[in-house]
């Protein structure tokens, strides 16, 4: 399986900064930049309705006009025979014809031609052509259809009509008398429309197929019209590709005409770039604030664990004078602080274990010193007895036999010895005491078969024995001294050695060691035996020294059960 | 986490998105396409503005105007045989048409009974819509009057140099001219061309509107046109005049024929009937100096009817046949010419 890469603990502090520092800020910049396009969007959209609806109005005004001086022509006769017979101006027609044009005539032309097409009455004087095919424009779209009808003029020059709106005028017999003619020009769009959709746009009309027929720019209209039909022909956005306008597009149903709105876009490219560098630039400082952030509590945090770690390298490397500084009361505080008293204890248990070594390397070096060139004098003890036997002194000969047997003990090799065998050099030791005393000491061991073999440090019993009788046993007639050896169930082995002498200072009662604590000097030999049986065993075991009722002193050694590991 | 990262990127990158994109406005005031008609074009928009509003107002069918030149949408409408986007070709002589009759659809108009009998289609593969002679046009006041007659009159060494003429593979109404010109002319028919080139001294025009400014302007003396173009130019007062040519004129009709495939034949059907109707072809007589298709209907006011033109004896069949080994034989000549 493939590891996944572990940031280290800055990067996870740093993307969790920029997490829950980033994330909001980009979902309240999306939100906030959709919600402030929709509503500057429909805001613009209901604007340009409203201009739209009072261009619309305006139109409507107009059409009203229109439709009020049509009706009122083809009811008068005098007009419809005007209209149809010609003849020469009469000012009863002209004051007629300005009646019922009425205001209308204000952004209006008014013209009357015949049924053939020939222009009799004008209500203006400008140049407007004399005649106009009746199969052909609005004069054919109104021989088709009652009533008045619009239509956009195909030639689209300076002073020609941009819009015409034509009524066929029925003769009472039925036939067609001729026609009204109304018709706008640039300038009459212009008073018309004007100040209806405000200053900001354009406007621009366009007939039932989209193609120009009015815009306030005529020269904008031109390029715009195409690329406006070609866009909605294509089934394109009128908004374009571009996007720098919009175009609000509402149909004048009477007229036919499209009016069309075309503003700048209000949320431009450069209003939505200023939007889009305000976030970013704020996404960019959150990142930066993250890093910094991040930088600066990692590092807090990091120090103290990075002290400690290096503490701890210290120690496992074994130097225990590592002592972190105190500065922060917090848990980071509380864990330096623990590891300092650890490192203390530590080093204190290591002081003890040395100590100790030295004490057993001194009680060696002592035991070493008593062992001075024994074989040399184990062979001189030798030369000694068979020069006594050869002399008949046996005496002599049995204590130096003795003295060979306990010196050859001592300085064998092992450091532990069957009880049995440490009874046997005791019997030699108190042999020449007795020769040296004159028989005055007894002795008695008593040794349970079972208890034989067990191991002791040798030469424990030896002091013990010989601090009763050097001490115990001073100035006393028939002195007597008992070894016995117990075992209790729990495998603690008790060697107790008594005497019938003077018995012990009373302060000397109790564990011995205790007893050495408290300040009375000891004697060497027991001394030893304790310190031996403490480094070997431990602070459980010891010599126990107490008075014996009947007189006289008991020291027993207590130490566990050992016996010979015999792996043959 | 650079998993998580990425996802917030992403989520911002759709938001934005979101709120980059506009709810397309696409306008619901657009016809259905039953209502359309895509009509390729190559007359001027003088031309075909007034019959295309007038087709739209009585029919209710959007008409999409697409100009060109005709050499020009004649290769687009080849191009586009396997996506056919134009309905109609509405202009181009008929030997243009002819030479591309494979991306075209017969079909006979209604009223084809009135049609002038000599610009009827054999096989109804196109319509005609007017009738345009060849002129030879000079400037009033670099020549006098009855000294420019015919054809002939444009080899002479004289006018070296000083004939203004368009380059027939660009425009179909030089292409007429020159195989009326060619037929018109006794004798060898490459000797006749080789001498023209030569007489053109290697210069010849973009655009046939060209030649009647440069004629117009003095730059040349004569030139080479359709009646149409002349009398207009002369309507509006320039200094030239026209002339038959007396040795023989070509009188080939341009016309309409629908595209193979159309999308929306049954409009172009209607708008072709349309060109052919009494009221357009009143309106090519009355407003665009062309002369009309249809019997009946009065032909130029102030010029000689068709049948009193000098008629060349214009082989329309050569002239699609021979078209591309001509135009060959004429660009080399006039490169030689030129050298």
């Amino acid at each position: 399986m493939k590891k996944r890469p572990t940031l280290s603990f800055k990067g996870r502090l740093f993307a969790a900064f920029l997490l829950a520092s980033l994330v909001p800020l980009l979902i309240c910049s999306a939100m906030l930049l959709q919600i402030f396009r929709l509503r500057m969007t429909e805001a613009d959209a209901v604007d340009a309705r409203e201009r739209l609806g009072s261009v619309s109005a305006a139109l409507d005004r107009a059409c009203g006009g229109f439709a009020a001086a049509a009706e009122s022509i083809q009811d008068n006769a005098l007009l419809l025979s005007a209209a149809a017979g010609g003849g020469p101006e009469d000012t009863g027609i002209y004051s007629l014809l300005f009646e019922y044009t009425g205001s209308a005539r204000e952004y209006a032309r008014f013209d009357l031609y015949d049924a053939q097409g020939q222009r009799r009455y004008s209500t203006r004087s400008g140049p407007a052509p004399d005649t106009l095919p009746t199969d052909w424009g609005v004069l054919g779209a109104a021989a088709r259809q009652d009533g008045l009808v619009f239509a956009a003029c195909d030639s689209s020059g300076g002073s020609a009509p941009l819009f015409q709106g034509a009524a066929a005028l029925a003769a009472p017999g039925g036939d067609t008398a001729g026609y009204l003619v109304i018709s706008l020009y640039q300038s009459d769009f212009h008073t018309l429309l004007e100040g209806n959709y405000g200053s900001q746009g354009t406007l621009l009309l366009l007939d039932p197929y989209w193609r120009g027929v009015y815009c306030a720019q005529p020269a904008l209209g031109e390029t715009l019209v195409p690329e406006l039909r070609s866009r909605l022909l294509a089934g394109q956005s009128l908004d374009g590709a571009q996007g720098d306008f919009l175009y609000s597009v509402q149909l004048h149903p009477e007229t036919g005409l499209y009016l069309i709105l075309q503003r700048t876009q209000v949320f431009t490219r450069e209003t939505v770039a200023l939007l889009y560098t305000v976030s970013l630039s704020c996404a960019l400082a959150c990142v930066l604030v993250s890093v910094l952030l991040s930088l600066s509590l990692s590092r807090q945090m990091f120090r103290p664990i990075a002290q400690l770690r290096a503490g701890i390298h210290e120690v496992e490397r074994g130097n225990l004078d590592v002592s972190l500084a105190q500065q922060r009361g917090d848990e980071l505080g509380e864990l330096s602080e623990h590891f300092n008293s650890m490192v203390a204890a530590l080093k204190h248990n290591q002081e003890q274990l040395i100590e100790n070594q030295r004490e057993l390397n001194q009680a060696q070096i002592r035991m070493l010193q008593a062992q001075l060139n024994p074989h040399f004098l184990c062979n001189t003890l030798d030369t000694m007895k068979w020069i006594s036997k050869i002399n008949k002194v046996p005496q002599v000969a049995l204590m130096s036999t003795d003295l060979a047997d306990i010196l050859r003990f001592c300085i064998s090799p092992e450091e532990f010895a069957p009880l049995v065998r440490e009874t046997e050099i005791l019997q030699r030791y108190i042999e020449i005491h007795r020769i040296r005393l004159s028989g005055a000491v007894s002795f008695d061991v008593d040794l349970p078969e079972e208890l034989a073999g067990c191991l002791v440090p040798k030469m424990i019993l030896q002091p013990i024995v010989e601090n009763a009788i050097l001490h115990g046993l001073d100035g006393v007639e028939n002195g007597r001294v008992e070894v016995r050896v117990t075992s209790s169930g729990d495998g603690l082995l008790r060697i107790s050695v008594s005497d019938n002498g003077r018995g012990l200072p009373p302060e000397m009662e109790g564990a011995y060691r205790k007893a050495v604590r408290e300040g009375s000097s000891g004697h060497l030999g027991l001394y030893n035996v304790d310190t031996i049986l403490l480094k070997y065993y431990g602070e459980a075991f010891g010599l126990e020294l107490k008075n014996r009722p009947g007189g006289g002193a008991e020291v027993t050694a207590k130490l566990p059960v050992r016996r010979k590991e015999r792996s043959d | 986490m650079i998993k998580k990262l990425l996802c917030v990127i992403v989520v911002f990158a759709l938001l934005c998105g979101c709120a980059g994109s506009t709810p397309a406005a696409k306008s619901g005031f657009a016809p259905d396409e039953e209502h359309r008609l895509v009509v390729y074009t190559s007359h001027k928009q003088e031309v075909w503005q007034p019959i295309v509003r007038e087709f739209e107002r009585r029919t209710g069918i959007w008409v999409d105007v697409v100009y060109g030149a005709t050499s020009e949408l004649l290769e687009r409408i080849e191009r586009e045989s396997r996506d056919v986007q134009a309905d109609l070709m509405f202009g181009g002589g008929v030997e243009s048409l002819e030479t591309y009759r494979e991306c075209f659809t017969p079909y006979t108009c209604a009223g084809a009974d009135r049609l002038l009998t000599q610009f009827r289609c054999a096989d109804g593969l196109w319509t005609p819509f007017s009738a345009l002679p060849v002129v030879l046009i000079y400037n009033t006041k670099l020549m006098e009057p009855g000294l420019l007659t015919g054809w002939r009159d444009l080899l002479a060494p004289e006018l070296q140099g000083e004939i203004a003429f368009t380059d027939p593979s660009v425009s179909g109404s030089a292409f007429t001219a020159l195989m009326t010109m060619l037929c018109a002319l006794p004798g060898d028919r490459g000797e006749n061309l080789r001498a023209f080139a030569e007489n053109l001294g290697g210069v010849q025009l973009d655009g046939s509107g060209a030649v009647l400014t440069a004629v117009a302007d003095g730059s040349a003396t004569v030139g080479v046109t359709l009646e149409e173009t002349a009398l207009k130019r002369i309507a509006e007062g320039e200094n030239i005049a026209m002339v038959y040519p007396a040795d023989g004129t070509s009188c080939v009709p341009d016309a309409s024929a629908i595209v193979r495939g159309a999308p929306h034949e049954e409009n172009a059907r209607a708008f072709i009937d349309f060109t052919v109707s009494a009221e357009v072809q009143r309106l090519l007589a009355s407003q665009f100096c062309r002369r009309p298709v249809l019997e009946g209907v009065d032909s130029l006011p102030g010029s000689p009817a068709l049948d009193e033109l000098p008629a060349a004896d214009y082989d329309l069949e050569l002239a699609v046949s021979e078209r591309d080994a001509v135009l060959m034989s004429w660009a080399f000549y006039l490169v030689k010419s030129e050298a």
